[in-house]
C-alpha cells in the first residue's frame, strides 16, 4: 500500500473539481487529483458515432461495473438504471454535456421565501423540503461572470445590470456585462421556435451554451456538426474543464493526476478531521493519499456514497452527516416532452448545437404568476432534438410516433422516413420539489466491480405538484408546436418515475448545521477540512442545467480556501 | 445543385487552410473528392466502398456466422424485417442487414446477452409452435406481426426469462441500431438506414446557409467511419 502527501486532494476532476484544482494550483497549493476514468484527447473525439457514444454511452460510467439502482419507493426492489448522466474521465460531465450554460434566477436561490411571499406558506407542498440557498444571486454574481470568461459561453445578455434587452433571455438575473462570446449561429430549428413563440407573446432567445462561436482562448470555434450532447467535441470548440482549466492545472506545476483511481474511503481521525483519502488503482492495487484538505467533487451518488461508506465510531452515521440529511432531498429534472412534425419544410434538426437549441423563460421559476395553478414553480422550454443529439439512432430511440403510429411495421418506417428530418422536439426541463423521502443510500444487494455497494435511489417524481406542472408545460409545448404550424403535434405519455436527468441534492447546503451538510462554501459543517462540491449541495433545483451554477461555486470555493482557510484553517463560518 | 451547397464548400475548403482546423483537415479532401452530384453516384460509391472494406475485413462481409446457427438466423432476419420491413425504395432490415450487426454484436460488445437470445427465441417458437402449429421462422407475415404483437403487449404465456416485452424491447432497440448505426458495425448496409431518413451520416461541419435551409440536405457524400479509417490510413 503506498502512501503519498499532498496539501489537497480532490476526488472527481470534473466540472468543480478541475476548477479547483486550476486555481488552488495557481495559489502555489499542491493539488493531486484522482479520476476513476482516463485523461483523454480532443483526437479521442473524431470520428463522431451515434452507436458508440449516444447509444452505448462510452463517455459515462458503465453501468455494469459501475451500477446505479433506482426504486419508485421503499417497498419495491431496486434494479440499476440503464443510463447514467455523469462522465466517467477527466474533465468528468462536460467532456459530454450538452454545454448549457445558466446562471440561476434570483428567486431560485430563496424558493421558500419567495413562494410565501408571493403566495402564502400553503402553496408549498407540506411534505416538500425546501429551504433558501445560503446566499443570494448577487453573492454568486461575480464568479458566475468569472466562470464564463475564464472558460468561454456564447450568449446573448438579456438583462445588463437592469436592462432589459430584445433578443437575450429578458427573464435572466441581471448580469454586469454581456456574454465573452456572441450567440452561436441560428438554425432552422430556432427559427421556427421564435417565430411561434413571439407569436404567442413569449420571448424566445439563443440557449447560452459553453461552445465557442468564435475562436477564444487558442480554441477554434464551433463547427456546427451536431455531435455535442453525448460526444466529445472533435475540434475542441466545446469548453469543457478537459481542454480550460486541466491545462491550466498542469502548467502551474502544483498539480498532479491520477487516472484509473477508483476512490473508496476517507480517512478520518478521532480530532474530527479528515486526513485524506484511499483508492483502488486500476490493478486494484489501495493506496492512500494523506492532505490537509480533502473535496469532494465526484457526481452525487459517489458524494453521497464516499461519506456514508466512511462511517466510523466517531462519525457513526457516517461523514458530515450530524444532520441526518445526508443522501436525501434528491432532484432530478423531468422533460415535459413535445414534438413538432412539418409538412411542408424541412428543419434538420441534427444540424448545429444539439441541446436545447433556442429556448424561452417565460414559465420557468417564478416568472409567470402560479395563482390557482395547483403547483409551485416552472420549466424552462427549449427546442432541439428528440434525444439531445440529432441523430437517426438518438430519434428512433427518443421519440415516441404519435398517436395513432405504431412503434414498428410499415406504418413506423414511413412515419420516421418522411419526419426525421422534419421534426422538432420540444422540451419543458421541469423544476421538481425537493422531498426527505427521495433519498440515495447504499444498496444492500447490487455490488460494484469493486465490490463496493452501488448507490441506490428511491425516487418517483409523480407528486401531485409535479404531475401538475407537467399538464401545464405540455399544453404550453403543444401551443408552441400548433403556432409552429406543424402538421402533427403530441405530447409524450408520463413515465414510471423514474429519475431524469441533472441529479441534485443528497449534501445539502444551507444556513445552518441543523438543516445541511454544508455551508455555502460547501464546506462540511461537522468536518471543516473536508469540502463536497457539486450539484448534491443544491438545496432547490432551477428548471436551468446546473453546471454553471456547480461552476461558479467551485470559484467561490476555491477564493475562500486560497484567501481565508489557508491563513486561518477552521470553519469559514 | 442547392445554392448552399456552394457555401459549404466553401467554407469546407476555408477551413482547411484555416488555423484551428487540424482535426478536420484530414477529412476534407476525401470529403471534396468523393462529392458528386447525383443520389446514383452515392451508392455506387458506398457499395464501393464496403466491397473494399470487406476484403480486408472477412467478419464484415454480410449474413451471419459470429454468432447465430442458420435456424436463429432465420428468425432474427425475419422478426427484424417485421419491425422495419422493406419496400421498393424503402430499405428495410434485410436491406440494411440488421441480422449482421446483432450477429457480430452478440459476439462482441453485447455477448453477454447471447443467452437471453437463445432463450428468447426458444420462448418465441413455442409460443408460435402454441398459436399457429410452427416456429416463428415459418409462419406467414400476418401472423408473425401477430405474434410481435402479442410479445409486445405480453400478451403470452411461453415467456419467463426473458420476459416478452424484455424480448420485443431489446429486438426493436437492436434493429434501430442495425438500421441506424454506423456501417462500420455491420449493420445500416451501403447507408441504407440513413438513406431511407435523409441522414447524410457524421459531416464534420455544417454552414449557416445549410443550417438555415428549409430543404432536404441531399449533398453527397453520406459519410461514415469506412471511409475516416481508411483516409487515416493511408
Amino acid at each position: 500500500m503506498a502512501t503519498e502527501k499532498t496539501d489537497v486532494v480532490i476526488v472527481g476532476v470534473g466540472a468543480a473539481g478541475g476548477i479547483l484544482a486550476a486555481e488552488l494550483g495557481k495559489a502555489g497549493i499542491k493539488v493531486i487529483g484522482l479520476e476513476r476514468g482516463p485523461r483523454l484527447k480532443t483526437a479521442d473525439f473524431e470520428p463522431h458515432d451515434e452507436l458508440r457514444y449516444f447509444q452505448r454511452q462510452d463517455l459515462r460510467p458503465d453501468p455494469k461495473r459501475m451500477p446505479v439502482t433506482w426504486r419508485p419507493n421503499t417497498n419495491a426492489t431496486a434494479h440499476p438504471i440503464p443510463i447514467q448522466n455523469n462522465g466517467n474521465q477527466a474533465g468528468g460531465g462536460t467532456v459530454h454535456y450538452g454545454a448549457v450554460s445558466w446562471r440561476f434566477h434570483e428567486d431560485d436561490f430563496r424558493v421558500r421565501s419567495q413562494t410565501i411571499a408571493r403566495y402564502g406558506e400553503a402553496a408549498i407542498p407540506k411534505d416538500s423540503s425546501i429551504i433558501d440557498w445560503p446566499l443570494s444571486y448577487a453573492d454568486l454574481e461575480p464568479y458566475y461572470d468569472r466562470a464564463e470568461y475564464e472558460l468561454g459561453v456564447s450568449g446573448k445578455a438579456g438583462n445588463l445590470k437592469g436592462q432589459k434587452i430584445d433578443g437575450g433571455n429578458v427573464f435572466e438575473a441581471p448580469r454586469q456585462r454581456e456574454y465573452p462570446l456572441p450567440a452561436l449561429q441560428i438554425d432552422q430549428v430556432g427559427v421556427n421556435f421564435n417565430a411561434a413563440a413571439k407569436k404567442l407573446g413569449m420571448h424566445p432567445f439563443s440557449t447560452p451554451h459553453a461552445i465557442l462561436s468564435q475562436p477564444y482562448n487558442d480554441r477554434p470555434g464551433c463547427t456546427y456538426c451536431g455531435y455535442c450532447q453525448a460526444f466529445g467535441c472533435h475540434v475542441g470548440a466545446k469548453s469543457s474543464i478537459l481542454v480550460t482549466k486541466l491545462p491550466e492545472a498542469d502548467a502551474t506545476g502544483n498539480f498532479k493526476l491520477i487516472t484509473g483511481a477508483v476512490c473508496h474511503h476517507v480517512n478520518s481521525d478521532n480530532s474530527g478531521k479528515v486526513t485524506g483519502v484511499s483508492y483502488y488503482g486500476p490493478d486494484r492495487s489501495d493506496s492512500t493519499i494523506e492532505a490537509e484538505i480533502v473535496i469532494l467533487a465526484p457526481f452525487i451518488y459517489d458524494n453521497v456514497r464516499l461519506l456514508l461508506l466512511s462511517k466510523t465510531e466517531k462519525f457513526p452515521s457516517g461523514l458530515a452527516n450530524s444532520s441526518g440529511h445526508v443522501g436525501k432531498h434528491i432532484m432530478t429534472h423531468i422533460g415535459a416532452r413535445g414534438f413538432a412534425a412539418f409538412d411542408d419544410r424541412h428543419v434538420n434538426v441534427y444540424m448545429g448545437p444539439s441541446a436545447q437549441k433556442n429556448s424561452l423563460d417565460d414559465y420557468n421559476g417564478d416568472n409567470f404568476d402560479h395563482k390557482d395553478l395547483g403547483f409551485i414553480r416552472g420549466a424552462q422550454i427549449s427546442a432541439g432534438p428528440a434525444g439531445l443529439e440529432g441523430g437517426p439512432l438518438g430519434t428512433a430511440m427518443s421519440m415516441p410516433p404519435p398517436p395513432g403510429v405504431p412503434r414498428w411495421g410499415a406504418q413506423f418506417r414511413d412515419f420516421f422516413a418522411k419526419y426525421y428530418t422534419r421534426y422538432v422536439a420540444l422540451t419543458g426541463q421541469t423544476e421538481n420539489l425537493p422531498y426527505p423521502d427521495q433519498t440515495i443510500d447504499l444498496d444492500p444487494r447490487v455490488h460494484d466491480a469493486w465490490g463496493l455497494p452501488a448507490p441506490r435511489m428511491t425516487y418517483d417524481w409523480r407528486r401531485p405538484n409535479e404531475v401538475a406542472r407537467i399538464e401545464f408545460i405540455n399544453k404550453k409545448l403543444m401551443e408552441i408546436g400548433q403556432a409552429m404550424g406543424a402538421a402533427h403535434v403530441w405530447t409524450a405519455p408520463f413515465g414510471a418515475g423514474a429519475p431524469g436527468g441533472h441529479h441534485q441534492g443528497g449534501t445539502r447546503m444551507g444556513s445552518n448545521p441543523q438543516e445541511s451538510v454544508v455551508n455555502k462554501y460547501s464546506q462540511s459543517w461537522d468536518i471543516p477540512n473536508l469540502f463536497i462540491m457539486g450539484s448534491s449541495t443544491h438545496p432547490t433545483m432551477s428548471g436551468f442545467n446546473p453546471t454553471l451554477t456547480i461552476q461558479a461555486l467551485a470559484y467561490m470555493t476555491a477564493d475562500a480556501i486560497v484567501n481565508r482557510y489557508r491563513k486561518n484553517p477552521g470553519a469559514l463560518l | 445543385m442547392p445554392k448552399h451547397d456552394e457555401g459549404r464548400r466553401a467554407f469546407l475548403v476555408g477551413t482547411a487552410i484555416g488555423a484551428g482546423a487540424a482535426a478536420s483537415a484530414a477529412l476534407v479532401p476525401e470529403a471534396l473528392a468523393k462529392t458528386s452530384g447525383h443520389d446514383g453516384a452515392m451508392h455506387a460509391l458506398a457499395a464501393n466502398d464496403a466491397a473494399k472494406h470487406d476484403a480486408k475485413m472477412p467478419a464484415m462481409g454480410g449474413g451471419h456466422g459470429a454468432f447465430f446457427n442458420d435456424d436463429d438466423a432465420r428468425t432474427i432476419a425475419a422478426f427484424t424485417e417485421r419491425l422495419m420491413p422493406g419496400a421498393p425504395g424503402k430499405p428495410g432490415a434485410t436491406e440494411a442487414d440488421v441480422l449482421n450487426y446483432i450477429d457480430l454484436a452478440l459476439a462482441g460488445a453485447y455477448a453477454d446477452e447471447q443467452d437471453f437470445y437463445r432463450r428468447g427465441i426458444i420462448q418465441l417458437d413455442a409460443h408460435c409452435v402454441a398459436a399457429y402449429g410452427k416456429p416463428f421462422r415459418h409462419i406467414n407475415t400476418a401472423q408473425q406481426d401477430e405474434a410481435i404483437a402479442a410479445l409486445e403487449h405480453g400478451q403470452t404465456i411461453a415467456f419467463t426469462w426473458p420476459t416478452a416485452q424484455a424480448f420485443f424491447n431489446t429486438l426493436h432497440k437492436h434493429t434501430m441500431e442495425g438500421m441506424f448505426a454506423d456501417p462500420i458495425y455491420g449493420g445500416n448496409k451501403d447507408f441504407a438506414g440513413w438513406i431511407l431518413v435523409g441522414f447524410p451520416g457524421a459531416q464534420m461541419q455544417f454552414t449557416t446557409d445549410d443550417m438555415l435551409s428549409k430543404e432536404a440536405f441531399t449533398r453527397e457524400p453520406v459519410v461514415g467511419l469506412q471511409s475516416r479509417l481508411k483516409s487515416k490510413r493511408s
